[in-house]
């Protein structure tokens, strides 16, 4: 059996090939690429698309309007946001649903539930400082969505018509 | 290394999640709870999990993120959370798992196999050895469920798994349906392999769900437990009494009523693994 001292002898460069190693792999399970040599291309597709349903369904949860407006499409429209882009690196799901809602915003203009739960994302994101955003709704009447975080009073709205209604 | 002797005992026990709380309150039998510890702050529990300590459950924080099987050491502020919520649950042990979870400052967001080499061996005892430096309490490493294998592998798992817990003297978290998984997927008896796993060393047991998926096993935890993972229980209490087999179910949470009959068909098939030992 090997002593347990021996590990304390493993040098930098062994860490940094074995670094280098990992990295690849990890590269091509989140792009959906190549594997490096030696791996099982179906086992490679498999792990990384198994990655990419996990965090599909981690932003699902978090962004329950934006995945019921997009139904069945949001599965394959997360997937290739997913390849062309990392997690980021804090704000979980909320962060990266906030990212994935951004990417699709000129091909697939969001509903009114969306377009709300994409300003009051943004306002719980923002943990410091003030915000204060903006959107406009068109349902039951056009009217516009206005987000505000303040310091020390937490999160408020308020909506305005776009037109004043006619008297009498 | 000295070892650590297993000498708790934790009984049935389930995976704590937010969604299952009202269940786990009103399931009587249960021993432990596990808590994954990245999940939960080390000053302010969660109501539920405070409810279970007062209960005189016991609670095993679960690591997620200290990516023992990565190219880097172990980074301290997660050591030091990991620490800090392990005295705050008052655990007998914490565990983590044999993976790694970034590489090149990218994140997965899951368990990734490492090569079973003897290089990856000798950097993961020492990852091993500065978390246990940092740590409160005993630490139980789990193996995981692997869809895509290393090409170079020196030995096979069990064997791997050995040579790291006699050498960190970690003990393990025998998890049967990653065992399940790895054996369907890659293509070996499951139930060869799990006699050659120190099960000497057992800190305790996961079990979770599954589903088949073009062939291939995936450990969903989102599913019921299939029969060939409740017969690894029966094939492995034959063997030994492990001090605590635990469910895991992550998704798609089932009625109460479901939860409650998977955690007594768990039970029922490690007794009925016991009373058919050998020499019992």
């Amino acid at each position: 059996m090997p002593r347990g001292g021996e590990a304390s002898t493993v040098s930098a460069p062994d860490r940094e090939a074995y670094a280098a190693r990992q990295a690849q792999l990890l590269d091509a399970l989140l792009r959906g690429g190549e594997p490096p040599a030696g791996f099982d291309a179906a086992q490679a597709a498999a792990a990384g698309s198994s990655l990419r349903r996990k965090r599909a369904r981690a932003v699902a949860q978090a962004w329950p309007a934006l995945a019921l407006q997009l139904g069945d499409t949001f599965g394959p429209c997360f997937d290739a946001f997913a390849r062309a882009a990392d997690a980021p690196a804090s704000g979980g799901p909320l962060a990266d649903g906030l990212a994935f809602a951004r990417s699709l915003r000129h091909a697939t203009p969001l509903d009114d539930d969306a377009r709300v739960e994409l300003l009051l994302t943004r306002a719980a994101l923002r943990r410091r400082g003030i915000f204060v955003g903006a959107a406009w709704l068109r349902r039951p009447r056009r009217r516009l969505l206005v987000v505000a975080r303040l310091p020390g009073l937490g999160v408020m709205h308020c909506s305005v018509p776009r037109r004043r209604p006619r008297p009498g | 290394m000295p070892t650590t002797p297993v000498r708790w005992q934790l009984g049935q026990g389930a995976a704590w999640r937010p969604q299952l709380d009202g269940a786990l309150a009103r399931a009587r039998e249960l021993g432990f709870i596990e808590v994954i510890a990245e999940a939960i702050g080390a000053h302010d529990l969660p109501a539920g999990v405070a409810a279970a300590i007062e209960r005189g459950l016991q609670v095993v924080p679960h690591g997620v993120s200290l990516s023992l099987g990565g190219a880097e050491r172990p980074d301290d502020r997660r050591l030091e959370h990991l620490a800090s919520v392990a005295e705050r649950v008052n655990a007998p042990l914490v565990s983590e798992h044999i993976a790694f979870v970034r590489a090149d400052g990218r994140e997965s967001g899951h368990l990734l196999p490492v090569p079973r080499t003897r290089e990856a061996l000798d950097i993961l005892s020492e990852n091993v050895a500065i978390a246990q430096a940092a740590l409160p309490v005993p630490l139980a490493l789990e193996h995981v469920a692997a869809l895509v294998q290393w090409p170079d592998a020196e030995m096979d798992e069990a064997t791997f798994v050995t040579q790291l817990v006699e050498r960190t003297g970690a003990l393990l978290l025998l998890d049967l349906s990653n065992l399940y998984a790895n054996a369907h997927n890659h293509g070996y008896d499951a139930l060869e392999s799990l006699v050659r796993f120190p099960l000497e060393r057992i800190a305790y047991v996961h079990v979770g769900g599954g589903r088949m998926r073009d062939g291939v096993y995936h450990d969903t935890h989102a599913d019921p437990v299939v029969p060939g993972v409740l017969h690894l229980v029966e094939e492995l209490f034959a063997l030994t009494d492990a001090p605590g087999v635990l469910l895991e179910r992550d998704d798609d949470f089932p009625p109460e009523a479901e939860l409650l009959a998977e955690l007594h068909a768990i039970a029922d098939a490690a007794r009925r693994g016991s009373e058919h030992r050998v020499g019992a």
